[in-house]
């Protein structure tokens, strides 16, 4: 009984996180808009105090975020201690290049809006894999009668 | 730090007080405008910016206040109960929020009870650690 309702609450607790990010994600929308034109065009016109307001928050969400989500691979059997590690250098590398692009296209490289996307795609893509990998685990009757 | 906790909900309570008001007609007013009272309805990206600050702090708050609860010695059925309450007060009320675009006014109410039950909840539980710390209980 206890089981199923931990594993309900980790579904919600991923919900609210998956929430937070379509929020954020659509207010970006609202404000830079689609196209990587238009992003360059809103990062062009902030300034470097605006940036940083957007980024410290972000920090330090994201690594509270990723270390409450990431805990959970200690648990995990299905994949290596190596292959965990390399997952969670890559999210938070992503992270970081995903969050610093908008300063390199403020100081005038363009091409950083694409690095942005990239890392950006590939970073929710990531996590939702672990999410997908933490999930099955406690699916199967191994992590429920550990 | 949990009465550093406790002030926290206190204030954000207080603010959104401030910002939508106290009851849900009140908030219904600020979010989706009312045209007799000639006041305008919230912009979508006001809405999001609001919302999305808001529950950083929220989640913030949250895992710091169960991640206490959890090393107490109460039941872990009790637990249980809050962690779950506690996230579904927390999506009803975002999600209360944002579709209340779409489904107006019973999204308002839904996310006025969200961030009634969320505040009332962790107002309670931090309240509940902090007595268990005094009396060394866990």
């Amino acid at each position: 009984m206890h089981h199923q309702l931990l594993r309900i609450l980790a579904l919600l607790f991923i919900a609210l996180v998956v929430l937070q990010s379509i929020l954020g994600g659509t207010l970006f929308i609202v404000l830079a808009g689609w196209n990587p034109h238009d992003i360059v065009l809103y990062y062009s016109q902030k300034s470097l105090h605006g940036l940083i307001e957007t980024l410290a928050p972000h920090t330090l969400f994201i690594s509270i975020a990723l270390m409450g989500t990431l805990h959970f691979l200690g648990f995990i059997s299905t994949i290596s201690e190596k292959q965990k590690q390399f997952f969670i250098h890559l999210l938070f590398g992503l992270f970081i290049v995903d969050q610093s692009s908008p300063i390199f296209i403020n100081l005038g490289m363009a091409f950083f809006v694409y690095v942005k996307i990239i890392a950006f795609v590939g970073f929710e893509s990531v996590l939702g894999w672990m999410w997908i990998v933490m999930f099955r685990e406690s699916l199967s009757d191994f992590s429920l009668h550990r | 730090m949990v009465i550093f906790l406790l002030v926290a909900l206190v204030l954000n309570g207080v603010a959104k007080g401030i910002d939508f008001g106290i009851t849900p007609a009140m908030w219904i007013n600020t979010i989706l405008g009312n045209e007799v009272e000639f006041i305008e309805p919230l912009g979508m990206s006001d809405l999001l910016l609001s919302l999305h600050t808001d529950l950083f702090g929220l989640i913030l708050i949250f895992i710091l206040i169960t991640a206490l609860l959890i090393r107490t010695s109460r039941a872990k059925g009790f637990k249980i109960t809050v962690l779950l309450l506690g996230i579904t007060a927390l999506l009803l009320y975002g999600i209360g929020l944002i579709t209340s675009l779409w489904i107006g006014r019973v999204g308002v109410i839904f996310s006025w009870g969200g961030f009634l039950l969320f505040h009332l909840l962790m107002i309670g539980v931090a309240l509940d650690v902090l007595i268990l710390l005094s009396r060394k209980k866990f």
